[in-house]
């Protein structure tokens, strides 16, 4: 016992040195497309100060909401929100936020977690965010600590026009800023996979800049078109909801978290007599199929969780260890696959053919299966 | 066999329950109801963990973030208070241990003492701003300049140097600061008294403010405590619901009934578990105990001391719908009105039979609530976008039963940090000795208004800039409530704290002083207006220098001489604005050009009806 303990050791001591030994190939690999989609992040900004602007915040929650049902926790989502409209003095709703005139739901629930909120949420702030230079102090929750495996969702909602946005109505975001920080952001190796998704004014020419590859993004208008409120709440006072917002909930209403609706069915579903504008995507830098690529991808945190029959052991004890790396060459080989077939939402593997089933689960699951992967994976290389 | 596993198991429990003994951590939870004078209900929640045993890391009830952020800062006590709408001292009461130690300044206040060498207080207060901000979503973080907080030497603590105050008054307070702050609760608002936090129902009062108290003994022990006690309190002023305060309705003398569900909308189904005990009370201050036994004794005929406390919560006067597990009376001299508390253990209610205490009156009842020896307010005076004064008015609230003072100095010690342009804030602190004869004394102190930098406006930089409250307190006035408690083993932590003697405590007002804020797209103006008057200057300089005049008016000739003249009006236009004569070329035929005029006319007319049927109609 001892002695098999011991060589275990040893074997994961050498793993380890493996590892140290071996990130030059693993990530001049992850600098191309094969790395997995490991995690899912979500940057949801809105822009606007000032009551009036309520919509902004509600679109932002909204969204906020979607994205914390499908999957993603909420220290995977970085809120910013330039205002406080749910304790606002104007608001006869004190704690609620709504985005609709019948007040079913409210946005502002018991468990918003809002990471930069008022005078925080500048062009400085945002940067900082995305590119990940913060001070020392700054605390976890108020980072994006995505990785080369990450899809990030990237949402901000405000007031807009030719190639800007404008923050807190005294500072603009303009498109080369916002592509510059992509640049960095790709070349920094934060994320794989970035969809851009913009409410605003001209939205579409906030992205005319952009060159970084694996960036996806949709505006809620054209060069010239503005983008227009959904409707007034007579009872709150203002408009809750802006059209394009309005209309991307309504496609995510009718999805759960195991529906595998495409990115594009989301992006053809857009009518411009709806939303008296015309939503602009732009995919040119984005290189799988519109088609092939589900919306939980970006909007939620569905991962394929590789199911072992036997537990898993921190420390392995011999038997279990031959058998994880049994099951590993298998599977590593298997990862390839899911990688290729990652865009296919139907179940491709074959239940008896493999030692382990796939299943759908939640994100909170990424992490430890992240870790089993690099391991099995590891342990492969070991044998091999 | 069984009967050997049995005693194993019975002196593992046993062993356990003696280790378990010496340092257990223990929570409570309390809730405390108090009728206001003005028609409101105050309602203050108090949980405290204690964690006698601060050298293991591992616990099972204290939140392990604050024992991190204790350990890494090394923080011997902290307060952080969380605070919307402003303390009414008139009516809620300013001279009793709730309002001095509960009303608190609008927006975010904090301060920390730091058991650190002094040079590093700063950079550990920097941290502890941003740790804060993170774990309660708030821009505490803003703190963390140095124009934004002070250290002040005379505040209620002494704190040697290592005490740093700072306050945001601007700072919103909403459910996402109260969600974090529950969520160091074991049964977070799941079950237990803190299920009633309704978030609708709790932001819709006219007070809410969200207290989290530390005190750490670890470095360098600090009063009669171990380890770490962690306090968090929620302090609300509630209006009770208009359905069931209206039962008198027309004559407004009545206060009006309550219940807890009516309150928050929600029932206590239970204790939280993990709670050593669990338990609401409700406290009549002394002003209307005795406005109460007035009554009494000219309905009953009682004489006011023959009233029996034990039953005293179904009387003449008002009704509690459920008997209370205990009376405390307060233990007060002679000249004071002693006030009451009814105790309730939240302990053996369910989910199926939950916890709803109600509050019925049956008379009506007016009295007011004890004032602290003077009401201090403060305001702006001056006006003008160059220098402002700010003046503190003391008002005596006409206690004149303290000892007479010697009349010396007023002033008698004072501590000024004047601010520094962009490093420190301007600071006064200043102990008066005032005279009991004093009716009313006012302090100024005149300041310039400065010019920020333009990065250093905020987004809403009309609306003003706040100052942060001033804190009067007084170190002659003590207050607590003694209660008769028996000697019960557990001590509530609720009642442990009104009994503390401590110093009477009030805040000012928070002012909104104007500044002189530029007009923003000023700089693009200037752009734009002195690059036309450099396009303008260049452009007819250029004009002047590159144009040949006789060899365009020759070229120009030869044009008009070439093509018959179509349009000779436009011509002599164009030839006026060039400055020379015009020359009708010889015309062919003069009927054809009176031809041509005659059709732009014409042309000329039906534009015009044209547009002025379009304006007619659509305009």
């Amino acid at each position: 016992m001892k002695n098999s303990l011991f060589k275990s050791t040893a074997v994961l001591v050498s793993l380890l040195f493996l590892l140290q030994i071996q990130p030059a190939p693993a990530q001049a690999q992850s600098s191309t497309t094969t790395t997995m989609h490991t995690n899912n992040w979500a940057v949801l900004v809105c822009t606007s100060r000032f009551w009036f602007n309520y919509r902004h915040m509600a679109n932002t929650l909204s969204l906020y909401r979607t994205v914390k049902r499908l999957g993603i926790p909420d220290e995977r989502i970085i809120l910013m929100l330039a205002d406080d409209m749910a304790c606002n003095a104007r608001n006869n709703h004190p704690a609620q936020v709504f985005n609709n005139e019948n007040h079913m739901l409210n946005l502002y629930g018991d468990n918003v977690e809002v990471d930069y909120r008022g005078y925080e949420v500048t062009t400085e702030n945002f940067f900082r965010v995305l590119m990940g230079r913060h001070e020392t102090a700054v605390p976890r929750s108020k980072r994006l600590l995505s990785d080369e495996g990450s899809h990030i969702l990237l949402y901000m909602t405000g007031h807009g026009g030719d190639e800007f946005l404008k923050f807190q109505d005294s500072e603009e975001l303009q498109s080369h800023d916002l592509a510059d920080a992509v640049k960095q952001m790709k070349e920094k190796r934060r994320f794989k996979e970035l969809l851009i998704m913009v409410d605003t004014c001209q939205a579409a020419t906030l992205f005319s800049q952009l060159h970084s590859p694996g960036v996806l993004a949709i505006g809620s208008s054209k060069k010239g078109e503005n983008s227009y409120s959904h409707h007034l709440d007579s009872d709150v006072g203002v408009s809750v909801v802006d059209r394009f917002t309005y209309y991307t909930l309504a496609f995510f209403e009718r999805l759960n978290i195991y529906d595998n609706a495409s990115l594009n069915s989301l992006f053809t579903s857009y009518n411009p007599n709806y939303l008296m504008s015309t939503a602009y995507y732009r995919t040119d830098l984005y290189q799988q199929k519109l088609e092939e690529v589900p919306v939980t991808n970006f909007f939620g945190s569905v991962m394929e969780t590789i199911h072992t029959d036997s537990a898993y052991s921190v420390f392995p004890i011999k038997n279990s260890r031959t058998n994880n790396i049994k099951i590993s060459k298998e599977q590593s080989v298997d990862v390839s696959d899911v990688k290729q077939q990652s865009a296919e939402p139907s179940n491709t593997v074959q239940p008896g053919k493999c030692p382990y089933t796939n299943a759908w689960n939640l994100a909170i699951m990424a992490i430890t299966m992240k870790d089993n992967c690099i391991y099995y994976i590891q342990s492969h290389d070991v044998e091999s | 066999m069984a009967l050997i596993l049995r005693i194993l198991l019975i002196l593992l429990t046993l062993c356990l329950a003696t280790t378990h003994e010496l340092n257990k951590e223990e929570f409570h939870e309390e809730l405390l109801l108090k009728p206001l004078s003005d028609r409101k209900i105050l309602s203050h929640f108090h949980f405290r963990h204690t964690l006698p045993d601060v050298t293991h890391s591992h616990h099972s009830l204290f939140p392990k973030a604050v024992f991190q952020l204790v350990q890494k800062f090394r923080v011997r006590e902290l307060e952080l208070s969380f605070t919307q709408g402003r303390w009414n001292y008139e009516r809620w009461g300013g001279y009793d241990p709730l309002s001095s130690s509960n009303a608190k300044p609008p927006g975010v206040e904090l301060w920390a003492i730091f058991d650190v060498p002094q040079h590093e207080v700063d950079a550990s207060w920097k941290n502890l701003t941003h740790t804060l901000s993170g774990l309660f979503c708030a821009s505490i973080n803003f703190l963390e300049s140095s124009t934004e907080y002070s250290a002040p030497e005379w505040g209620s603590q002494q704190s040697s140097g290592k005490l740093r105050y700072g306050a945001l008054p601007r700072e919103a307070v909403c459910t996402e600061n109260l969600t974090p702050w529950l969520k160091l609760l074991p049964c977070r608002d799941k079950a237990g008294l803190a299920a009633l936090m309704d978030r609708p129902s709790i932001y819709r009062g006219y007070y809410h403010s969200q207290r989290l108290h530390l005190t750490s003994s670890e470095f360098g022990a600090v009063g009669s405590t171990t380890g770490i006690v962690l306090d968090q309190t929620l302090t609300l002023v509630l209006q009770p619901d208009k359905e069931t305060g209206s039962m008198y309705s027309g004559s407004s003398i009545y206060q009006p009934n309550w219940s807890m569900s009516s309150l928050f909308g929600r029932e206590v189904g239970g204790k939280c578990v993990l709670a050593e005990s669990s338990t609401v009370f409700v406290l009549l201050e002394g002003g209307l105990v005795s406005t109460l036994k007035n009554t009494w004794r000219e309905k009953e005929g009682h004489e006011a001391d023959n009233i029996v406390v034990e039953n005293s919560w179904s009387n003449p006067n008002f009704e509690l719908s459920i008997p209370p597990n205990k009376v405390i009376e307060e233990v007060t001299t002679l000249h004071k009105n002693p006030s009451i508390l009814y105790e309730y253990s939240v302990e053996d209610s369910e989910a199926s039979k939950p916890f709803d205490l109600e509050f019925r009156w049956k008379n009506p009842v007016a009295w007011s609530s004890p004032k602290a020896p003077l009401s201090a307010s403060r305001f702006l005076t001056g006006s003008g976008n160059e220098r402002g004064a700010i003046a503190i008015s003391l008002e005596s609230s006409g206690r004149k039963d303290e000892k007479p003072q010697s009349l010396g100095d007023f002033v008698e010690k004072m501590r000024v940090s004047p601010s520094e342009d962009k490093v420190s804030p301007g600071v006064m602190e200043m102990i008066l000795r005032l005279p009991c004869a004093v009716n009313s004394a006012a302090l100024t102190i005149d300041f310039d208004k400065g010019f920020l930098h333009i990065d250093e406006y905020p987004p809403d930089a009309n609306q003003g800039f706040d100052i942060p409250s001033a804190i009067v307190s007084f170190p002659d006035f003590q207050t607590k409530i003694d209660f008769l408690v028996g000697n019960s083993s557990k001590k509530s932590p609720m009642i442990s704290k009104l009994q503390e003697s401590r110093n009477i405590q009030s805040y000012t007002e928070v002012l909104l002083v104007p500044l002189t804020t530029p007009d923003f797209s000023m700089p693009y103006n200037v752009i734009t207006i002195t690059c036309t008057v450099f396009a303008l200057y260049f452009g007819s300089l250029l004009n002047a220098l590159r144009r040949r005049v006789a060899e365009e008016e020759r070229h120009q000739r030869e044009i008009a001489a070439k093509k018959t003249v179509r349009f000779p009006l436009l011509f002599k236009l164009l030839a006026m604005l060039r400055g020379q004569t015009w020359e009708q070329p010889p015309s062919q035929s003069s009927t054809s050009t009176s031809l041509i005029n005659t059709k732009i006319v014409i042309k000329v007319i039906i534009v015009a009806g044209i547009a002025a049927g379009w304006q007619y109609y659509y305009g």
